[in-house]
């Protein structure tokens, strides 16, 4: 590590700090990318399709239809960049990178490997140290503004149909928000702290999803709702809507928004297994190889990620009445209670 | 009318909404990765321009003007099938021909103009039912895309030579009528 630093004339702290700049912007990004092929040819396989298989590398490599994804991005760069003539430009503009850039932010202060020390230094893997005074507030706070870059983008295109799907998409973020809330409140009170390292560290042994389980349930249909997938998509609802908010928006733009979604997915697992899944922890190892515990990290982010490919493809979307219904009447008493469980187990259970 | 009202009683489980979404999840699954484990070659998809769908025995696909053995046309230009046509897509000018009129005594027609507009046509084959010589019929071709309509337009040649690569038979251009008869078929 300091050798490497040396050789780019930097100080191991710096040098470390931009790798992990460089692993938490592209990592996100290259699943994200990954993610829209899974979807496509994951679905595909789930309704019995084959899924798009045409493009084909230097016009030979089919390499299961990944050349999609960079026929895909070659596509939308060389289209037309079209911005509606009675839309606020300025908004239009800004709404793509309003939902881009809290996608991306969220993942910071996760930890996606074991903390080590080498030549007397401590190297810390999550770009934020732990003992920031923020910890796992940050990315509830983060989720909590990306619906502002769909609201944006709903207003700005003077759409009726994107106005709709940004007033849906407001809503369920205030009626999930609460609930989601309270279920991460439940966990800091059996950590004792809300730092994801020392989450992370009360978890040896025993993963809060069992104990937490109900923490778990409220936490992850939260986090369909939060990453506007099905089924509470209403944000977008094709049946209803046409596209919903990015109904207006073409070409890169769109891809941004699309990928902003994505991204959003990979940092909801990236939180929930960080908070029930015991982060980078491998059962009935006690302290793993560094990266050994980065591959564990993937490994349960990649497939909470496909989880949520997989629900998508199973569960219809809901009516909005019922979303309304499932966030204030059941979702939020289920999480006051499981706080209120908690709190009584904390106080001496008896 | 009555409007009958089914009113499904869901036991607590299925209220949960947890229990059958699980269920849900693992008939999802299933289907995932029984495709996934299943070859290209055995998915009901079939991946077209790759691979073609064999046609079944009575399919209707293109035209095909039948031939005599040594090449010329069947048909005797009787007009059954443009009568038989519903679309009306076939179009038909007769003409006398040959040294047979003076060998066998009789007038015997054949067609000058045989046209067949495929894009009227709907491929119904009743112009194969009503042919009193076998002499036009629907075979296995269902890919006549073309770029301009003309081309669309198959003329008594192109009709006669649709089929002429996969049976292994000469193109024809003209038609190569028999100056003596032709010997009595033997049923």
């Amino acid at each position: 590590m300091e050798s490497l630093a040396s050789l780019l004339h930097l100080m191991p702290e710096t040098f470390w700090m931009l790798v992990k700049v460089f692993i938490v912007f592209l990592g996100p990004l290259t699943l994200a990318a990954l993610l829209t092929w899974a979807e496509r040819r994951g679905s595909a396989m789930i309704q019995d399709r084959i899924g798009p298989n045409r493009a084909l590398l230097f016009g030979r490599w089919r390499l299961l239809g990944l050349p999609q994804l960079a026929a895909d991005g070659i596509k939308f760069f060389l289209k037309e960049d079209l911005v509606p003539t009675d839309s606020s430009a300025m908004l239009f503009w800004l709404a793509p990178i309003l939902a881009f850039v809290p996608a991306m932010m969220g993942f910071a202060v996760i930890p996606f490997g074991r903390s080590f020390s080498q030549g007397g230094h401590q190297y810390h893997l999550s770009l934020l140290d732990p003992g920031n005074g923020m910890g796992m507030l940050y990315p509830l706070a983060i989720g909590a503004v990306a619906v502002y870059g769909i609201l944006t983008a709903a207003w700005s295109s003077n759409n009726k149909w994107s106005i709709l799907g940004g007033m849906r998409s407001a809503a369920q973020m205030v009626s999930y928000e609460i609930a989601m809330g309270l279920a991460v409140v439940a966990i800091f009170m059996r950590t004792g702290g809300y730092d994801p390292q020392q989450i992370i560290e009360a978890q040896r042994g025993l993963w809060n999803v069992l104990p937490q389980a109900v923490g778990f349930l409220v936490f992850f249909v939260c986090m369909f709702a939060e990453t506007n997938r099905l089924p509470f998509d209403f944000a977008e609802g094709e049946s209803e809507i046409v596209a919903g908010f990015h109904t207006e928006y073409g070409s890169m733009k769109f891809a941004l928004l699309q990928l902003s979604e994505y991204v959003h997915i990979v940092t909801a697992s990236a939180l929930i297994v960080t908070l029930f899944f015991g982060g980078w922890r491998i059962p009935f190892v006690a302290e793993p190889p560094v990266l050994l515990s980065v591959a564990a990290f993937a490994v349960k982010l990649v497939f909470f990620c496909w989880v949520f490919i997989w629900v998508r493809w199973t569960i219809p979307r809901f009516r909005f009445d019922q979303l309304m219904f499932l966030g204030w009447k059941v979702m939020l008493p289920l999480s006051l209670g499981n706080l209120l469980l908690q709190a009584w187990l904390m106080h001496g259970g008896a | 009318m009555a409007v009958l009202v089914k009113k499904v009683e869901l036991n607590w489980l299925d209220r949960t909404y947890v229990w059958p979404v699980l269920m849900g999840m693992i008939i999802t699954m299933r289907h995932f990765l029984k495709q996934i484990s299943t070859r290209s070659s055995r998915r009901f998809t079939i991946p077209y321009p790759d691979r073609k769908r064999a046609t079944a025995p009575g399919y209707r696909g293109l035209h095909e003007l039948k031939r005599f053995q040594d090449g010329s046309i069947k048909c005797v230009a009787c007009f059954m099938c443009a009568e038989a046509c519903p679309a009306r897509c076939i179009t038909i000018e007769s003409e006398e021909f040959g040294d047979i009129n003076k060998t066998q005594g009789f007038q015997e027609k054949r067609p000058a103009v045989f046209k067949i507009d495929m894009l009227r046509c709907i491929y119904c084959a009743m112009c194969e039912e009503a042919c009193p010589k076998d002499a036009i019929w629907l075979r296995t071709d269902y890919e006549q895309a073309s770029y301009d309509r003309l081309s669309m337009q198959y003329g008594k040649w192109d009709l006669m030579n649709t089929y002429a690569d996969k049976d292994g038979k000469a193109l024809l251009t003209q038609d190569p009528t028999p100056t003596v008869p032709r010997p009595p078929v033997n049923t």
